[in-house]
């Protein structure tokens, strides 16, 4: 089966839209931290937001009047996708079409919000409805209502990898003939709690920049947005290889899986866009592209965009695709020249392929193989 | 509509066997005490002991105990401080491996709804009284809800990818149906399928707000019902290309021949009180395995008791099988979420195994509304080759799966 990008959505912290995003980074932009705080503490973190304006047209669907902002960003992804593949391959039947909805946090600023009251005041002031909006699957089942999607709808768990999983997912359901679509959407809302929280983890350093691939970690920043693709038998870019990888139990078992990995996807003609976040994901990668694909361009949208967890991944699709279709890659911000990696010079390639390589930070490794 | 089942038997390379199941929940641990309990129509729902529970309407849970979960050290590892959660799944595990030790998955599907919740809430508490946070490395690393399902892959040396479904409380039928079309379409030989979920105080009481939860028994289908308890526990099942079962000479416990997913955009989280997203996924369920609705001999239902969820449910399925016997195992255990359906499932194949209607407890009047043949209150030997089980959830999503007995 031919699996392909028919269309594309990005919401991100540099703005909407998969070329208007593409062009900032080719031309070295990086999004804006901004501080984030809590009443329920007095530390203070940086968080990359999506901007209010990145939002302000999206349809007046009833099921967006008390959504949360994940579900809002994933929306928006959506309907520029959509939207994207019909200008290229024509109207898209919402039956023959299914939802894969990948998230790792999920809906955490309304999940804080009930569950603080009930913390402070008690079970009699839980809000009813702020409940239904904290359940993983509310933004899959408001883009279904959004979209006429009344069939196959999954939303998947995981860590940064889930991306991936979810186009191996959308890979299988395609099998089957009675689709001709699936739309695969990862998306992420950042708040106070989910910094403290990877900060008490070690992971979140507390300021800009994001340094790539240093030696030790300096730690990451958080950020939001959702990506999505259609993907279809029809489109541009071929989705050729999916590995759905592995877990690792310990984080120095990361290297291997994604050594595996890579080992499975390798390609000379190929450039990697790895995930190299700014924390022990960047050595991992590092030595096993240094094993397995030494020379091979590699690129990571994080030091410009940061962690976008359940979202990453389909950000890193798209801006495979996106070097793909342009034949060009962003100069690499926050690194610090480490020997064994190469990394975009002149920023245009002439590669024909792209290894996207998704190392999470909660034990799961996954990978696959764009071409065009 | 086309839909992803709908070319049924035309896309099957494969038949589907379930070689081994594990189960934990308040019925029992294991299918041996679970079948001890479908049969004695034990009602296993009993005080929350985990959390205060004195503001919330209802204030009753199906439990599982932490005496018996597995604890100390596995494969090598600490398992002090995990999630119950993943003590649940390395139970389940043992179970499965116990029976099949030479079963290897090349994938891994479950479902959850919340993952290990109340390290959240655990973490969320300790950061409000600003005291306590030196555990709160390990609540984090230990609350997403893939932690459980891989926990108990490194605990039995297994690293399959794991996809984790959250489709709310359709997660565990969600899985096990995914994880069939991955066998039954050829791709796979060998999935690992099932769900899980561990009581929480924020999952409680936003039942408990909704309104959706009893403070009464929990009665599905009767005329009575005023709404829900909550529950917990975790199933797992062993999904093998038939062939390959036969050919090892593995136990089978059943087949599972159809499944069928919906999605109702009435609401958020009401059906539409028609019943059109449930009867579509029964439907495809039929259709997916090329039978008809007179060849099912049993229902395991949803059957949550809340108003609105059993009516839809009991009008699709009337209008459907007419006069099946049905019964919903929430009535025993209360409502597990993403491992009800995995559970259920379980329940189905004990059904299949020992000829043995399990039983809608708590039930007293019929609902003149709904005209369904209700297993009410005991459990009773029948001859069932076919049955199917359902899920319906939060965010309009619906599954059913259809198990069949196999001539040994």
């Amino acid at each position: 089966m031919s699996l392909r990008i028919a269309g594309m959505g990005w919401v991100t912290p540099l703005g909407r839209g998969a070329d208007a995003v593409w062009n900032r980074l080719l031309l070295g932009e990086e999004a804006l931290a901004r501080p984030t705080s809590d009443p329920v503490s007095a530390k203070r973190y940086s968080a990359f937001r999506v901007p209010a304006e990145a939002l302000t047209d999206l349809p007046p669907h009833p099921r967006l009047r008390r959504a949360s902002a994940i579900s809002r960003f994933a929306a928006a992804a959506g309907i520029d996708a959509l939207g994207q593949a019909r200008s290229t391959i024509g109207e898209i039947d919402a039956k023959r079409m299914a939802l894969v909805f990948a998230v790792s946090n999920g809906g955490v600023i309304y999940t804080k919000r009930f569950y603080h009251n009930i913390v402070e005041t008690g079970a009699q002031s839980a809000s009813p409805l702020l409940f239904p909006e904290t359940v993983f699957n509310a933004p899959a089942s408001h883009l279904a209502a959004i979209f006429g999607i009344t069939g196959t709808s999954y939303t998947l768990v995981g860590d940064g990898a889930v991306g991936v999983l979810a186009v191996k997912m959308a890979s299988d359901l395609l099998e089957n003939e009675a689709f001709d679509f699936c739309l695969v959407v990862g998306a992420e809302e950042a708040d106070w709690l989910l910094c403290d929280a990877y900060h008490k983890w070690r992971l979140l350093k507390n300021e800009p920049p994001i340094e790539l691939f240093c030696d030790p970690p300096r730690g990451m920043i958080l950020s939001e947005g959702a990506g999505a693709v259609l993907l279809a038998r029809q489109g541009r870019e071929q989705i050729d290889a999916i590995d759905p990888g592995g877990n690792f139990s310990q984080r120095s078992e990361a290297k291997k899986i994604a050594g595996q990995v890579l080992r499975g996807l390798a390609d000379e003609d190929a450039c990697i866009v790895a995930s190299a976040n700014g924390t022990f994901v960047d050595l991992a990668e590092r030595e096993a592209i240094e094993h397995e694909l030494p020379g091979a361009l590699v690129y990571s949208p994080k030091a410009a965009l940061g962690e976008s967890v359940g979202a990453s991944a389909i950000w890193q699709v798209i801006v495979a695709a996106q070097s793909l279709r342009t034949k060009r890659l962003p100069l690499m911000l926050g690194w610090d020249a480490p020997q064994g990696l190469s990394f975009p010079e002149s920023g245009e390639t002439l590669h024909e392929k792209a290894i996207v390589l998704s190392c999470g930070l909660n034990q799961q490794v996954a990978g696959l193989r764009l071409r065009i | 509509m086309a839909t992803f089942n709908e070319l049924g038997g035309k896309t099957r390379q494969s038949r589907v066997a379930v070689v081994a199941a594990g189960v934990i929940s308040p019925l029992g641990h294991g299918l041996d005490e679970t079948l001890a309990s479908l049969r004695t129509s034990r009602d296993c729902v009993s005080p929350v002991t985990r959390f205060d529970v004195e503001k919330c309407r209802c204030q009753t849970a199906g439990q599982v105990s932490d005496e018996r979960l597995v604890s100390g050290r596995r494969n090598g590892r600490k398992t002090d401080r995990l999630h119950r959660a993943s003590h649940m799944m390395m139970a389940v595990f043992g179970q499965l491996f116990g029976k099949d030790p030479e079963f290897k998955p090349e994938l891994t599907v479950v479902g959850t709804t919340s993952g290990g919740m109340s390290f959240g809430e655990d973490y969320y508490r300790a950061l409000h009284r600003d005291r306590g946070l030196r555990h709160s490395p390990g609540w984090i690393a230990n609350y997403p809800p893939q932690k459980p399902v891989i926990d108990a892959q490194n605990a039995f040396e297994i690293s399959a990818p794991c996809q984790i479904i959250a489709n709310a409380c359709a997660s565990g039928t969600n899985a096990i149906g995914h994880a069939f079309e991955c066998v039954s379409s050829g791709k796979y030989q060998r999935v690992l399928t099932g769900g899980y979920d561990a009581l929480s105080e924020l999952v409680f009481v936003g039942f408990d707000s909704l309104q959706a939860s009893t403070p009464e028994k929990c009665r599905p289908f009767d005329r009575d019902r005023s709404g829900m308890v909550l529950g917990e526990g975790a199933a797992i099942l062993a999904l093998e290309n038939l062939e390959d079962a036969r050919a090892r000479d593995a136990r089978i416990l059943g087949e599972i021949i159809g499944y069928g997913i919906s999605t109702d955009n009435h609401h958020l989280t009401q059906p539409d009180p028609s019943g059109s997203g449930p009867r579509r996924a029964m439907e495809q369920a039929l259709h997916s395995a090329g039978r008809s609705a007179e060849e099912v001999n049993y229902i395991n239902a949803h059957g949550t008791a809340t108003p609105f969820n059993d009516a839809a449910e009991g009008k699709a399925i009337a209008e459907l099988f007419g006069s099946i016997p049905v019964s919903s195992s929430k009535s025993m255990i209360g409502h597990s979420l993403g491992a009800a359906g995995a559970i259920e499932a379980v329940v189905c194949l004990l059904a299949l195994q020992a000829q043995l209607l399990p039983p809608n407890i708590n039930f007293r009047r019929p609902d003149q509304d709904l005209d369904l043949n209700i297993v009410a209150n005991k459990s009773r030997e029948a001859k069932i080759d076919i049955v199917l089980s359902n899920s319906f959830g939060f965010g309009g999503t619906n599954a059913s799966i259809l198990i069949q007995k196999l001539a040994a």
